[in-house]
């Protein structure tokens, strides 16, 4: 019951962020990615006891697939089961890429309860995004450095490559999803 | 990379979400599978001639299958989003269904006895669900391919709710050439083809619709 009421204000908390989040405010949107990869790596380190050194590779998949995927979620359902059928997906498609068969038994009040657990550790991960991104093609490379690493606007950008404004954007999306496609088939442990 | 490296990436001129993604996705790819059937079935199979047109020959089936499409086209969204229930849209689907069935069975129940088997097997009850799996084929793929794009959490859920609304939109398509008039005939076996289809959706979902 204790975890139900503190369920309940995880969620009150951070739904009205994630509405913030979802119509384009940058810094709300940060702010609920970090609170979900505390608790995901928390979800996560329970389920993955022989597994440590996979959990922040799995904290990190699935930030890049809640961020892909975020025209999937629905203002009218808890942010939290949102994201919790996501990070589900992610552990059984872990589980079945390394030739588990068994399926998750969680009653659903039991991960609710865990999900809350918080765990700020920022372990690095195994699996090193940056050389995957060094992988991408040059212009979608190039596109996700200047306007995500560096920090410049789209426009800037355009204007520094010489690349319409969509085609940025394009670019962006299309090598993060290249990215989250990779980050599946390398599997470092 | 580390995770708030990540974050910080992501988060950055992230833009808003895009709204109402699934029914952006899978509205145009039932809409090409419905003219891809429609097309194919004029073009390849024939139509049925003009003046059936003016009868209830086609129509029952179109307003069958078009009812069932619309059914499976919203249970396939629902699928397509994480957490999000899926038990109107499968009611409804089922009381479609169900409906179809009584109708047809009435119908049956009406004939005499000695026609009922005729009525209920037509002319082609051995090619009838084969034809609607072959007009669903260009919906299926589309819609799989737009479900990749979503966030099925339930790959073979998925996978055969794509099927159904394949099936439906190939059974639209397959009403244009179909000249079978009794609607048991409609409720038996333009539901199998739907079926099969489901099924074929079914065992494509897992393999297909990984992330």
């Amino acid at each position: 019951m204790n975890a139900d009421a503190s369920h309940g204000d995880f969620e009150s908390g951070l739904k009205p962020l994630w509405l913030r989040a979802q119509s384009g405010d940058a810094a709300a949107y940060r702010l609920c990615l970090e609170l979900l990869a505390a608790r995901l790596r928390g979800f996560f380190k329970r389920r993955l006891v022989g597994l440590p050194d996979a959990v922040e590779d799995l904290v990190q998949e699935t930030l890049l697939a809640l961020h892909l995927r975020r025209g999937t979620y629905d203002p009218e359902l808890p942010v939290t089961a949102w994201v919790l059928a996501i990070a589900r997906h992610k552990l059984v498609d872990l589980w079945r890429r390394r030739g588990r068969r068994d399926a998750l038994h969680d009653p659903i009040d039991d991960v609710a309860e865990r999900f809350l657990a918080v765990d700020p550790e920022d372990g690095s991960a195994k699996r090193d995004l940056d050389a995957l991104l060094r992988e991408l093609p040059p212009a979608q490379q190039r596109a996700i450095v200047l306007t995500k690493i560096e920090g410049l606007s789209v426009a800037e950008a355009a204007t520094r490559t010489g690349a319409s404004e969509s085609a940025i954007k394009v670019q962006v999306h299309r090598g993060l999803k290249r990215l989250a496609a990779r980050v599946r088939s390398v599997d470092p442990t | 990379m580390r995770t708030d490296t990540l974050i910080e990436m992501l988060a950055r001129d992230a833009g808003p979400a895009p709204r109402a993604l699934a029914a952006r996705r899978l509205a145009p790819a039932a809409l090409a599978g419905l003219l891809a059937s429609g097309g194919i079935a004029v073009a390849i199979l024939g139509a049925i001639p003009a003046p059936m047109f003016a009868s209830h020959v086609p129509w029952t089936k179109i307003a069958y299958a078009g009812a069932l499409a619309l059914a499976t086209g919203w249970l396939t969204a629902r699928l397509a989003r994480p957490a999000a229930s899926a038990d109107a849209p499968r009611g409804l689907a089922l009381a479609v269904f169900g409906a179809m069935v009584a109708l047809g069975g009435a119908t049956l129940w009406a004939e005499p006895a000695e026609l009922r088997l005729s009525a209920l097997l037509g002319q082609s009850w051995k090619t009838c669900p084969f034809s609607v799996l072959f007009l669903s084929l260009p919906t299926l793929a589309a819609a799989l391919w737009a479900l990749r794009d979503l966030a099925p959490t339930r790959p073979r859920a998925a996978g055969a709710a794509a099927g159904l609304l394949a099936g439906s939109i190939g059974a639209i398509g397959y009403a244009l050439h179909c000249p079978e008039a009794a609607i048991a005939f409609v409720a038996a076996w333009y539901t199998a083809g739907i079926a099969l289809t489901g099924a074929l959706g079914a065992a494509l979902g897992p393999r297909v619709l990984r992330w």
